[in-house]
């Protein structure tokens, strides 16, 4: 058993030396041989990066919606673009956050920790003297808002408890409508024309980009709700945003204020709730299909690049099977068993694969380094799992396309293959 | 060692490459097989270089029986064995005559250093102590064949077998192999050539010749 053991390690010792001896003395054919799996692993680690980065730029937008942070709305977010669902609802009212505030007040057992009305528009418009921007964000709240809500001010103040109630015409704005109504001067003090009321600023928010891409939080303007009233009207679109304790405890905290609201709107037990409760986690139920999709497309297409730089291998392992086939008589006469010979030809496809693997991660590393230099915004993220996957992949392949050659070589005839010529 | 009969076919139909032989080899022979070609000496050189299993018949060696066992078995006995030397030398052309010469010992799982030392010692042994790191390439061919017959010592196998030691060589080369052989079988080793050239057959002690693989004769001299 021992010697066996000693054996079988010095054997592979002998055919480690011997594999790195083969690449180097045939250095162009190696190279051509391990380009089909550098091809093959860049592709892979590109598509892994890229299904990264929208998976971080997924959560980066999530966070922004807040993870403690729950919506009460007329329609799902599950079930988005089907609104004829949801059409025959009633509207909610803004009144529903106060009375939620008092029974959560009262239940110091409660998941719940404030509830905030909220009324909104996408559809405004914002005018400073010459500039016009359209298709803002506008919407009205209480000074509670910052407590649902993340993102900082980067100057000025939001509006305070006397001004929500007393329905001051003051509001804060996003970046965007800072830099874009005012690219030269503060906006700060500056009243901006909303509709045909004026509304002055008070606070401008820091930068936070667009969520999935699609909707940006520097395009708001934010206001006291009766200001919000008095320019916009009374039947806009309404949210009852809650703001939850413990936000590991979303579950229990969404069932609880299901009952609350059940109560508030006076459904009888039994009948379908005419609310929905949302949450950032309905987007991703939304988007993951279609992330996993853009995976699957992309591993069966890099697959494939992967499969055809096998075949090469293959290939390759045979053509040295054939050359060798002295060599192999030789090794054979002298004492190499069947299984010496395999391990020999299945370590030199193994490590070209694998060489290939380590070009290919550095080449597709100084890719991703390169794309988030010139282009900061473009979501790619390499992370470790796909360097060891893509190992992995490359030993793979290795064994994969050496094993048939090296079968084939195990089971030459050591008479025939000394006298090959 | 003892082999008692050997029967061989191959090809479409039956080749009796060697027809019911009947050959005996004892500790320290000293032997030469003739024949011309086609007379079956390849075929009996692999069967007895455990390259190649007899059709039927039995082949024993050192006690145990050749003829059934597997291909691994057989890697065994020739690593253990059988000493190797061949008529075109056989050597690996990148590896140094020390790496050559150590290779059998890699298959019978000797550890690095006790390798090295005794592929130097064989290396001594066949005059080549100083040139223990150059390549194939940069030595002539009896240098070659020296650096092989260390190879096929090194192991301190039971049967030396030779094919055609001489037959790439000039004559004085050969010369000078065959009194390596002569020393070799002086010191107590078992050496089976096979060679069509009667001054080489001439080193031996023994002479079988073979002719349509039957044994035409097998004299002492």
């Amino acid at each position: 058993m021992n010697l066996n053991y000693q054996q079988f390690r010095y054997e592979t010792a002998e055919s480690l030396k011997m594999a790195l001896f083969q690449i180097r003395a045939n250095k162009t054919r190696s190279f051509l041989t391990a380009l089909g799996v550098i091809i093959g692993i860049v592709a892979i680690t590109m598509m892994g990066t890229a299904i990264n980065g929208i998976d971080r730029g997924f959560e980066k937008s999530l966070a922004m919606l807040g993870y403690d942070v729950i919506y009460v709305q007329k329609s799902s977010w599950s079930t988005m673009g089907q609104w004829w669902l949801y059409r025959n609802r009633p509207d909610l009212k803004t009144e529903y956050a106060a009375q939620l505030n008092r029974i959560i007040a009262d239940d110091p057992r409660s998941e719940l920790s404030i509830a905030v009305p909220q009324m909104s528009t996408y559809i405004a418009t914002a005018k400073y003297r010459d500039r016009n921007l359209e298709q803002v964000f506008s919407l009205g709240t209480t000074h509670d808002y910052l407590q649902t809500a993340s993102g900082a001010l980067s100057a000025g103040r939001f509006f305070t408890p006397a001004e929500s109630a007393g329905s001051e015409m003051v509001c804060v704005v996003g970046d965007d409508i800072a830099t874009g109504l005012f690219p030269n001067e503060s906006a700060l003090g500056k009243s901006i024309q909303l509709k045909s009321r004026k509304c002055r600023i008070i606070g401008t928010f820091r930068k936070q980009g667009k969520f999935l891409g699609l909707f940006s939080f520097d395009n708001q303007i934010i206001m006291p709700l009766g200001a919000f009233e008095r320019i916009y009207g009374k039947n806009m679109f309404i949210t009852i945003r809650v703001k939850i304790k413990e936000q590991s405890r979303v579950e229990p905290a969404k069932e609880e204020l299901l009952g609350l609201m059940r109560r508030i709107r006076r459904i009888p037990a039994g009948k379908e709730a005419d609310f929905s409760i949302n949450e950032q986690k309905a987007f991703k139920s939304q988007l993951d299909p279609i992330k996993n999709g853009i995976a699957v497309a992309g591993i069966f297409i890099t697959g494939m690049s992967l499969f055809v730089g096998a075949i090469g291998i293959m290939n390759i392992t045979f053509v040295s099977v054939k050359e060798r086939t002295r060599e192999i008589g030789l090794r054979k006469a002298l004492g190499a068993r069947r299984q010496t010979i395999l391990l020999q030809f299945l370590i030199e496809s193994v490590m070209i694969c694998l060489i290939g693997g380590f070009v290919g991660l550095v080449t597709s590393l100084s890719l991703t380094f390169a794309i988030e230099k010139i282009m900061p915004d473009f979501p790619v993220e390499f992370s470790l799992n796909l360097v060891m996957a893509s190992l992995a992949v490359s030993v793979l392949t290795g064994i994969v396309s050496g094993l048939a050659p090296a079968v084939t070589a195990s089971k030459l005839d050591p008479a025939d293959s000394l006298r090959y010529e | 060692m003892q082999s008692l009969c050997k029967f061989y076919e191959m090809g479409d139909q039956v080749v009796k490459a060697l027809d019911s032989i009947d050959l005996d080899f004892g500790l320290n022979d000293y032997a030469a097989i003739m024949g011309p070609s086609g007379s079956g000496k390849s075929t009996l050189m692999n069967i007895i270089g455990c390259l190649d299993t007899p059709t039927s018949g039995i082949y024993e060696l050192n006690g145990q029986q050749v003829a059934e066992m597997d291909d691994d078995e057989l890697a065994r006995i020739r690593n253990r064995e059988i000493g190797f030397v061949f008529q075109t030398f056989n050597l690996l052309p990148r590896l140094n005559c020390l790496r050559n010469v150590e290779l059998p010992l890699i298959y019978a799982g000797v550890s690095p250093e006790e390798r090295e030392a005794r592929a130097r010692e064989a290396l001594q042994r066949v005059g080549l102590g100083d040139r223990i790191t150059h390549k194939p390439a940069e030595l002539s061919g009896g240098q070659i064949q020296r650096v092989a017959i260390a190879r096929a010592l090194i192991n301190k196998p039971s049967i030396i077998l030779a094919d055609e030691p001489t037959g790439n060589l000039d004559t004085a080369t050969s010369h000078e192999i065959m009194k390596i052989f002569g020393e070799l079988s002086e010191a107590g080793n078992t050496i089976i050539l096979i060679t069509h050239e009667e001054d080489i057959a001439r080193y031996t002690r023994r002479i079988i010749r073979l002719r349509d693989g039957k044994i035409e004769s097998d004299k002492p001299q």
